[in-house]
């Protein structure tokens, strides 16, 4: 019997795991794959798993936390991890690591994207000039970008990206409010902080945010917020739909409290059909798709596969995201060190040659 | 007021003038606007410091002396749950015993970026130009153009900074403008991360070498990084490259730096921190006309010396009000310290007070 069982929940059972078992090649891992079909499964499944790699499935609720009683590493393919309780997790002692760094050029692409597209009304021109439409008068005048300003919810690793591009790129001014930013990050990309979101409103012509989802964030983003805009400023979401309340973003689009809106996400996905937010001309969407392209789909399982390499090796791994967790890492006498140990980088391990996207 | 009750101690150099409050008015501003007490201490002797830890909630050491007991007492006595120091090294720090005690670390982090990745960058075009030697023919009346060769273009050659931390990233943005390629050594950075920073990330410490035309270090001085550069890196260089160092000057070994230098190994050498500071006047490193050397000033400027100041209130507050600090020094401490809430901004701090 192998030393380490490896779950990897939601993946075809074809797939022949290569990046996961390239990135664990020199532990004695045995890699179970699963598609459970109820939650009793999946808490069967669980029960004796060392490692836990969550990919599309919707049974990672409490019970089945519960249940992974052998787990050390809950690791999610993807950015965002609020389907996991954290709260869980830290009593269990499962560290849970997140892609961290995996989709932050093709998030901050998707930003870049919708400001530029809501800056030169692209999508109501090509409409109209799609219909045979020539004229210009009966949409709304193009603002000069370089005069304007970006405020940014949140300056992590994609805020920085989306503050570098619009900087360095279109040179607009760019201010940010994220409270857990330390001011130094803040210089480094020319960005000034503001600390409070009312002001970043008020001064913005576009607002875009890049935050996790969670107890704290959820529904951060609403009406008093939204009063605050300049009747002319946009509104972009490319993090999660729970950020914002949405029903009072889809009154102050009505009453004309913004001039319009880009939204790749939603508060619930897939988005119904009769959502008025479909229905606006000022309001372009798109499918949940910010985080995608042929490079982030093998980033995602390169990183998830590193994660879990890393924590069965004893080590904290980079991109753990519940460090409260040591505490009941302690008591089950785990972990030597919080800090990542050399192994974060691929580039200093022997490891199979994979193809880079 | 949410600071009442909340007492930060402050350290700072012995035999300074420890009670005249219009010389800390930097140290001090956080705790004064958070409503906190700010004491200086005025004592000689260790039982003192033992006793006057005692009574605080975090202390501020700015060079005064500080040894590694003092956390084991911080452990026991059970109030004081912090320490921030002045700087950026944290060399001489015993993070362990302090982890193990419950003790929170915090330094000034990045206060200097600017200053430093300045200095390094004035080190580089100074050797790159060979500035130091010309400045003295000129001045000794001699109008030659024949120890010009070779010199770099600059613009296409390649910058290979050890470390792409704050500093490491700062000097990285400031190379590319002069139209240098940045190769990049740091086994904590993935390769897409410094992609971020149009940085090359290298697999190895030679490679660096071999490529390099500049090799600058932004390190910090551990056991890791101790004599990191000796005889095979030199002897991996270019002959017509340059090293600067404006982190620590024990991440070289000096006597192989100076070998390199008089063996005709590396062109020449930018050097901000040696060995043993303050430098020995007869350091053969002084005597060379391919050497440019200053005083371990690189992270000076009064702007930064005043935020940092200022920073070191500021963590103190947040370690004393139960905050992690913004940058945490020792994360380790996390296994032996109860929970704290995340760090935020000063100005959050207060007006949510």
């Amino acid at each position: 019997m192998a030393e380490h069982k490896v779950l990897v929940m939601g993946i075809d059972e074809n797939d022949p795991l290569d990046y996961e078992r390239a990135e664990m090649a020199d532990l004695d891992v045995e890699f179970v794959k699963a598609n459970p079909q109820s939650e009793g499964e999946a808490i069967e499944l669980v029960r004796d798993a060392d490692a836990l790699m969550m990919r599309s499935t919707p049974y990672q609720g409490e019970q089945v936390l519960r249940a992974a009683e052998k787990a050390q590493v809950l690791a999610v393919y993807s950015h965002g991890f609020n389907q996991i309780d954290t709260d869980v997790c830290n009593e269990m002692g499962i560290i849970i690591t997140n892609g961290a760094g995996m989709c932050m050029e093709e998030v901050s692409n998707q930003a870049v994207t919708m400001i530029l597209c809501l800056n030169r009304q692209l999508i109501q021109y090509n409409e109209r000039t799609k219909a045979g439409k020539w004229g210009r008068d009966d949409v709304p005048p193009i603002e000069p970008i370089d005069q304007q300003v970006l405020g940014l919810v949140g300056l992590g690793n994609i805020g920085r990206q989306v503050a570098r591009k619009m900087f360095n790129g279109w040179r607009m001014k760019v201010i940010a409010y994220d409270p857990y930013c330390p001011p130094w990050i803040a210089q480094e990309y020319a960005v000034e902080q503001v600390f409070s979101l009312h002001e970043l409103f008020e001064r913005s012509d576009y607002i875009s945010v890049q935050i996790p989802l969670n107890k704290e964030t959820h529904h951060l983003i609403r009406k008093e917020h939204f009063d605050c805009m300049k009747p002319t400023a946009y509104f972009v979401n490319v993090c999660r739909g729970g950020v914002v309340r949405e029903v009072e973003l889809i009154e102050a689009l009505r009453e004309g409290k913004m001039r319009g809106a880009g939204l790749d996400v939603f508060e619930q996905e897939p988005v119904d059909p009769d959502n008025p937010l479909l229905k606006m001309d000022n309001v372009i969407v798109a499918p949940h798709s910010a985080g995608q392209s042929t490079r982030s789909a093998w980033l995602a399982r390169q990183r998830a596969s590193q994660q879990v390499a890393a924590v069965l090796r004893g080590n904290w791994p980079s991109a753990g995201q519940n460090p409260e967790v040591a505490s009941s890492l302690q008591r089950r006498d785990r972990m030597q060190s919080l800090e990542p140990k050399l192994e974060a980088s691929r580039e200093v391990l022997p490891m199979a040659v994979l193809p880079e996207g | 007021m949410s600071g009442d009750g909340i007492r930060i101690l402050y350290l700072g150099p012995e035999g300074g003038d420890t009670h005249d409050a219009s010389q800390t008015e930097q140290q001090s501003r956080a705790a004064r606007q958070y409503g906190a007490e700010f004491v200086q201490y005025s004592g000689s002797s260790e039982g003192e410091l033992i006793e006057a830890l005692k009574d605080a909630d975090c202390a501020i050491n700015q060079g005064h002396g500080w040894d590694a007991s003092l956390f084991t007492h911080m452990g026991n006595n059970g109030r004081c749950k912090g320490l921030v120091s002045f700087g950026h090294g944290y060399d001489g720090m015993d993070l362990e015993t302090a982890a193990v005690n419950g003790v929170v670390l915090s330094n000034t982090a990045s206060f200097g970026t600017e200053e430093v990745s300045n200095q390094t960058m004035m080190h580089f075009l100074v050797c790159s130009r060979k500035f130091v030697l010309h400045d003295k023919l000129v001045k000794a009346g001699e109008w030659t153009r024949q120890y010009l060769p070779p010199m770099g273009h600059i613009a296409g050659q390649t910058f290979g900074i050890v470390g792409i931390g704050n500093i490491g990233r700062a000097v990285a943005r400031k190379a590319q403008a002069f139209g240098l390629n940045v190769i990049a050594f740091d086994p904590y950075r993935s390769s897409w991360d410094a992609k971020e920073y149009g940085v090359e990330i290298v697999p190895t410490l030679k490679e660096l070498a071999e490529r390099s035309d500049y090799v600058s270090p932004h390190v910090y001085l551990d056991e890791g990084t101790y004599h990191m550069f000796s005889d095979d890196f030199f002897k991996a260089m270019k002959p017509t490259a340059y090293f600067i160092n404006c982190s620590r000057g024990p991440v070289v070994d000096e006597p192989a730096l100076i070998r390199a230098l008089q063996n005709g190994e590396i062109a020449g050498a930018g050097l901000d921190v040696f060995e043993q500071e303050p430098v020995d006047p007869d350091n053969p490193l002084l005597k060379m006309d391919n050497v440019a050397v200053t005083n371990h000033y690189a992270s000076y400027s009064e702007i930064a010396w005043e935020r940092a100041n200022t920073q070191l209130g500021e963590e103190a507050v947040r370690i004393a009000d139960g905050y992690w600090p913004m940058s945490l020094i020792n994360p380790d401490v996390k296994h032996h310290a109860p929970a704290r809430k995340d760090p935020i901004s000063w100005e959050v701090m207060m007006a949510n007070r």
